[in-house]
């Protein structure tokens, strides 16, 4: 744990390791001042006070220097928790910012997002907290026995011999903890699923779940969760208790053949004492330990888990970035899967001419989405090429790439900001014409004439306060002023009521004007004018050309063009064949 | 930014719960936990017990003359017995206390399970399940501390610096008093530092709750951010919000830092160390003491603290779970739709609003006025821009919350005194957003009529258009949804509607989106519609206006109130707003996006060569 630390806080390590080492020379302090005892006492026994007083002294002056370095220790680990915390934050995001795009629109974004805000602070609680306990309660003990055998060999090396129990002990009980936390965190995920899965379908539980037993599933896992918990329990304690029991052990052995060297005058009286009040000591400090097991567990976990993180490849960027000569768009042989397991498009070429539209039908989960962001190199292909203006998408620098393209999806994501941050975040140098241009084109303006604070409207967290009409146009007029040639649009307004579809339309004309357009296409009307309609089926290419060319070929196109033909005749009505 | 600070001035506003309403929260529990803490204290003293015999020992080891040997056996073996019952008791405490914690939690879910299926549903649409999930789970888990810790840890804390004192007082009162002295300001400035300390967790809780937003949404947006060619910037601004909470830790740990490091060193063994032996080493000079009398002083003195110490840690610990067990309560207290047992005889399958007003907040109607009357077997669909309150006519009927004023009756009858399972065996709806649970597909279409045979499964899947994908899945209709099967989205679709049509109400509400669902299988979800809403009654909410054209009555919504009602044809004679909306209708039906446009844009950006 401590050596993850130390990479991650790289040239500061030293700091840590300073850090370390006062602790270690504050926990050896400690250890002196409880060995100072056996002098000290002897000379209380022998009654030789005057010496008692320098021990006492030797003690104070301990003191003095324990204190002082505490204090030093908690104000230089307070710094290095901060200075830790800021440079995991600044790797972390550094990586973040260079990994593929399509890794996020993967499930562990929450994961990542948690990782990153509570992962970080726990990690942080290391140099602050951890530390100094841990230091304490593993270095002073052995210092009491190193001194120990100054005083008395024999009774220290009986304390001595038990040490590798205890090690033993300890690590046993950490590694049957350690097996039962997996089961307790599956059973907990899985709790967790059927809170959210209860809460979500809550709905349609009570309209359709009429006996009653509608919380089975969720109970089951109640159930699981308690009893997966009891089991590590006690499993757990079974490690506990033999812990406990060595401990008990250790401490005994040292009574007892510590008394009996006393009996036979093997030992000083006051020696033994003294070494009995450290023996006692030190049994403490042990016993605390075991809850810091689980403490440093819970850390280095999450030091795992944000390593792992780091060692997920990012994108590479090209060293001689080069520039396309136009917006162009071929695909050559591509092939690509999200995993090996699933190919997703597979040998797939086709070309683009500038400013034509393009559109993408097929069946859901043929590919469509993919071949759009294979464009905008949110992965790399697996084999094959795509290329813009003549140039392979990873010979452009990522900056340029980005600035050829824009993508208006389903999802909108809008940032807690004001509208106009919004929309200005597509170029922040626009001029207010040029702004104001994009608000009217994308019928934004419709949005900020209702809305008493305008444009400096607060859009909320992740854009919550919008409607998903609303959100998209916002989205859209992003796009607009961000002026990119190659327009990536993937069509589906299903949801929207018929006002905001109208006027979502109106945006997306302005924003189509004069732009190589790639649709992911569900309207006939779409289709129908497309330059090229490109038709996947099975992860391929299954037709490409016109409409009227496809519809002629009687393929898959028209089959399609048939069910679509259908649904748009389709009419509502319970009490007659429509 | 705005929603997150409210949120937590919110939670500052709420009080901690009540020492009484603890209490009642772990009643079953009493008794468990009475045994832990008498265990508990039995560990405590037992605690104790070795060092006084290693006392007692000293004392026959130094006194003058023989030793007498059976004594400081004697001795041995009471430490050692003290030891064994100390760690036996420890332990057993330890278990009973977590196994106990470990029950309360399964008991406060189950009882927050039991509660929260009887809140109005309206309630679950208004948070996310995100945030039922972290009521149920992680404030339940955070209590953990208060049950398994606090009770033990404060006896602890109290009963061996009482037995400790009580003993040594025993030996020299004087000296004990000295002892005392730095733990009775320990303890004054500990209690200082959790009082001072609640008010900074209130910072500490903000600055984390801004920091884990910037977090999630530097992570969630940068897809977005990254398209427009602005890492750098959101990036920035995680940074800055990083900054900005170290700072605020930093200003705020500095501030306790001084008073925090001299409490703790108040309570370290050393300073007792120095305390105790000096203290005694000039009791001894003076006469007041026996020289042997300096051992339990050291062996004792150095142990009061501990366990004060231990409290101190857990200080933050307690905090946690008391604001957590402050929101599980609140959760379980959360007003639930009043429910009748039985109800007055529905006559007919007439649904009427009879002028029904409703509010989200209390202070805009969301709906005014409306009444209407579906009458069986008819359709009827409500038309209106977002916002109109189309979709909150349709969820008031399966009571996702009560009108404010007028009634819905079904068969004469206000659906209010109807009991639900009644009440749902005359109403069900299919959405948009589907709801399947990961169970198999049998479980989840059979969800109204857990017996109902293999034929009439097999036929109402048959009918919603899944029965042959289902079929062709290795595990067929015992397939775990989710695990062993992927459904699409129009697939989803279509199981839900395979369960409404076994649910077979003779009511129906539903979104008319459904059927668009997925672009996909738009056909194949219609077909299934179709064949579900044959002879039902039937309220739709409509987006796209011609699937509606033959609805026996449109009802059109404006701002909450009725503004146009009628068929179609009549409508659209109307020129109101019926005809308008058509009329964008028909405009955006014919819309494509075309790329040779010659609208003026902005300077095109070209590209350079």
């Amino acid at each position: 744990m401590l050596r993850q630390i130390l990479r991650i806080l790289d040239t500061d390590a030293y700091k840590l390791r300073w850090l370390i080492f006062v602790h270690f020379f504050s926990a050896v302090l400690q250890g002196i001042a409880f060995a100072v005892l056996v002098p000290l006492l002897r000379n209380v026994f022998e009654r030789k006070y005057e010496e008692a007083w320098s021990w006492v002294f030797a003690e104070i002056a301990i003191l003095v220097i324990y204190s002082l370095l505490s204090y030093w220790a908690r104000l230089t680990g307070l710094k290095i928790s901060t200075d830790l915390v800021s440079r995991l934050w600044k790797r972390l995001g550094d990586h973040i910012s260079i990994l593929p795009l399509g890794w996020f629109s993967g499930g562990q974004v929450g994961q990542v997002a948690k990782l990153t805000s509570d992962g970080v602070l726990n990690v942080m609680g290391v140099s602050t907290n951890l530390l100094k306990p841990l230091m304490e309660a593993f270095v002073t003990p052995s210092v009491v026995i190193i001194t120990m055998a100054i005083f008395d060999w024999k009774l220290a090396l009986a304390v001595a011999a038990t040490i590798p129990f205890i090690a033993i002990a300890y690590f046993v009980a950490e590694k049957i903890t350690h097996k039962f936390d997996d089961q307790w965190y599956m059973a907990s995920v899985n709790m967790s699923n059927r809170i959210v899965e209860f809460a979500q379908a809550q709905p349609i539980l009570r309209a359709f779940n009429r006996t009653n037993n509608s919380v089975q599933h969720l109970d089951e896992a109640l159930l699981g969760s308690r009893n997966a918990t009891k089991k590590s329990l006690s499993n757990g304690s079974i490690g506990q208790i033999l812990f406990l029991v060595v401990l008990q052990a250790a401490f005994t052995v040292v009574l007892f053949v510590g008394t009996s060297s006393a009996l036979g005058a093997n030992i000083d009286a006051p020696e033994l004492i003294a070494l009995l009040i450290l023996v006692t000591r030190f049994v403490q400090p042990l016993m605390d330990a075991g809850g810091l097991g689980v403490a440093s567990r819970v850390a280095r976990n999450n030091l795992k888990r944000i390593e792992k993180l780091m060692a997920t490849p990012g994108l590479p960027e090209a060293t001689h970035p080069e520039k396309p000569k136009d917006t162009a768009i071929e695909f050559k042989n591509v092939s690509f899967g999200y995993d090996k397991k699933r190919t997703i498009l597979k040998n797939v070429s086709f070309k683009v001419v500038p400013n034509t539209m393009t559109a993408l039908v097929g069946a859901s989960g043929s590919g469509k989405t993919t071949i759009t962001r294979l464009i905008g190199r949110f992965w790399d292909v697996d084999s094959g090429t795509v290329s813009i203006g003549e140039k392979d998408v990873r010979a452009l620098s990522s900056h340029d790439l980005m600035k050829l393209v824009s993508f208006v999806f389903q999802d909108v994501y809008l940032f807690t900001g004001t509208i106009e941050e919004n929309i200005r975040m597509a170029r922040p140098d626009a001029t207010q014409d040029q702004l104001e241009y994009a608000i009217r084109a994308a019928r934004v303006d419709e949005i900020i004439e209702r809305l008493p604070n305008g444009l400096a409207t607060q859009v909320g967290e992740a854009g919550g306060s919008l409607s998903g009409g609303e959100r998209q146009r916002v989205s859209i007029a992003r796009a607009i002023l961000k002026d990119a040639p190659i327009i990536l649009l993937d069509e589906a307004t299903a949801a929207l009521d018929a006002e905001n579809e109208a006027l979502v339309q109106e945006a997306l004309s302005a924003l189509s004007a004069n732009r190589t357009l790639i649709v992911v296409a569900h309207r006939l009307q779409t289709i129908m004018a497309a330059d090229q309609i490109i038709v996947l089926d099975n992860n391929a290419i299954a037709e490409k050309g016109k409409h009227h060319e496809l519809l002629g070929s009687g393929g898959r196109y028209a089959d399609f063009w048939r069910e679509k033909e259908r649904a748009k005749g389709w009419r509502i009505k319970s009490n007659a064949v429509s | 930014m705005d929603a997150v600070s409210n949120k937590t001035r919110d939670e500052k506003d709420t009080k901690l719960l009540s020492l009484k309403d603890l209490l009642e929260l772990i009643r079953p529990f009493q008794g468990r936990m009475i045994i832990a803490c008498i265990l508990q204290t039995i560990s405590a003293v037992a605690s104790v017990v070795p060092f006084i015999a290693v006392a007692e020992l000293s004392k026959v080891l130094l006194e003058q003359g023989p030793i007498d040997t059976n004594a400081a056996w004697k001795a041995c073996w009471i430490a050692f017995f003290a030891l064994i019952i100390r760690m036996a008791t420890t332990y057993c405490a330890f278990y009973i206390s977590h196994d106990t914690d470990n029950d309360f939690q399964l008991y406060i879910r189950r009882r927050l399970a039991k509660h929260l299926v009887k809140v109005p549903l309206g309630w679950f649409t208004n948070r996310s399940a995100g945030d039922v999930k972290k009521g149920m789970a992680d404030d339940v888990m955070h209590i953990h501390y208060l049950i398994a810790h606090a009770a033990l840890e404060l006896l602890t804390a109290f009963v061996i610096p009482v037995v400790t004192i009580i003993y040594l007082i025993s030996i020299n009162w004087i000296l004990s008093l000295v002892a005392l002295f730095p733990i009775i300001i320990g303890i004054y400035m500990y209690i200082r530092q959790l009082k001072k300390g609640l008010k900074l967790m209130d910072t500490y809780t903000d600055s984390m709750g801004k920091i884990s937003g910037a977090a999630i949404e530097f992570v969630q947006g940068i897809s977005v951010v990254k398209t427009f060619g602005q890492t750098g910037k959101a990036y920035n601004r995680f940074l800055e919000a990083a900054e900005n909470f170290l700072s605020v830790m930093w200003n705020m740990m500095k501030s306790t830092l001084r008073i925090t490091s001299f409490a703790e060193l108040l309570l370290t063994p050393l300073i007792a160390l120095v305390t105790i032996t000096s203290a005694s080493i000039f009791a001894i000079q003076s006469g007041l003491m026996e020289p042997v009398a300096i051992v339990p002083f050291t062996l004792l003195g150095l142990g009061i603290a501990a366990p004060l110490l231990a409290m101190w840690y857990g200080g933050t610990a307690l905090q946690e779970a008391a604001v957590a067990a402050t929101k599980v309560k609140a959760l379980l207290t959360t007003p639930v739709l009043e429910e009748v047992s039985s109800c007055n005889k529905i006559r007919g399958l007439e649904l009427e609003f009879k002028n029904v007003s409703f509010s989200y907040d209390n202070k805009t109607n969301a709906l005014e006025d409306v009444s209407f009357v579906l009458k069986p077997g008819t359709t009827t669909a409500l038309v209106g821009r977002s916002g109109s309150g189309k979709s909150t006519v349709a969820k008031l009927i399966p009571r996702f919350w009560d009108p404010a004023t007028g009634q819905i009756l079904l068969g004469g009858v206000d659906i209010k005194e109807i009991p639900s399972t009644i009440l749902y065996k005359h109403i069900s709806f299919v959405f948009q957003e589907v709801q399947m649970l990961s169970a198999t597909v049998r479980e989840n279409i059979t969800l109204a009529k857990p017996d109902a045979s293999d034929e009439e499964v097999f036929k109402a899947a048959n009918a919603a258009n899944i029965h042959k994908r289902i079929m062709e899945l290795p595990k067929g209709y015992d397939s775990v949804v989710g695990t062993d099967a992927l459904f699409s989205g129009g697939e989803f679709q279509r199981l839900s509607i395979a369960r409404a049509l076994l649910a077979d109400t003779p009511i129906l509400v539903m979104d008319e989106a459904t059927a668009f669902a997925d672009p996909e299988s738009e056909a194949l979800i219609q077909d299934a519609l179709s064949n579900l809403v044959i002879g039902r009654t039937l309220l739709v909410i409509a987006h796209r206006l011609s699937t509606i054209q033959y609805a026996d009555t449109i009802i059109v919504l404006h701002k909450g109130k009725i503004a146009e009602q009628g068929t179609h044809t009549q409508l659209v004679s109307q020129k109101g707003k019926y005809a308008a909306l058509w009329q964008r209708h028909e405009r955006s039906s014919q819309w494509f996006p075309e790329t040779r446009q010659n609208t003026n844009h902005l300077n095109p950006q070209l590209i350079s060569k």
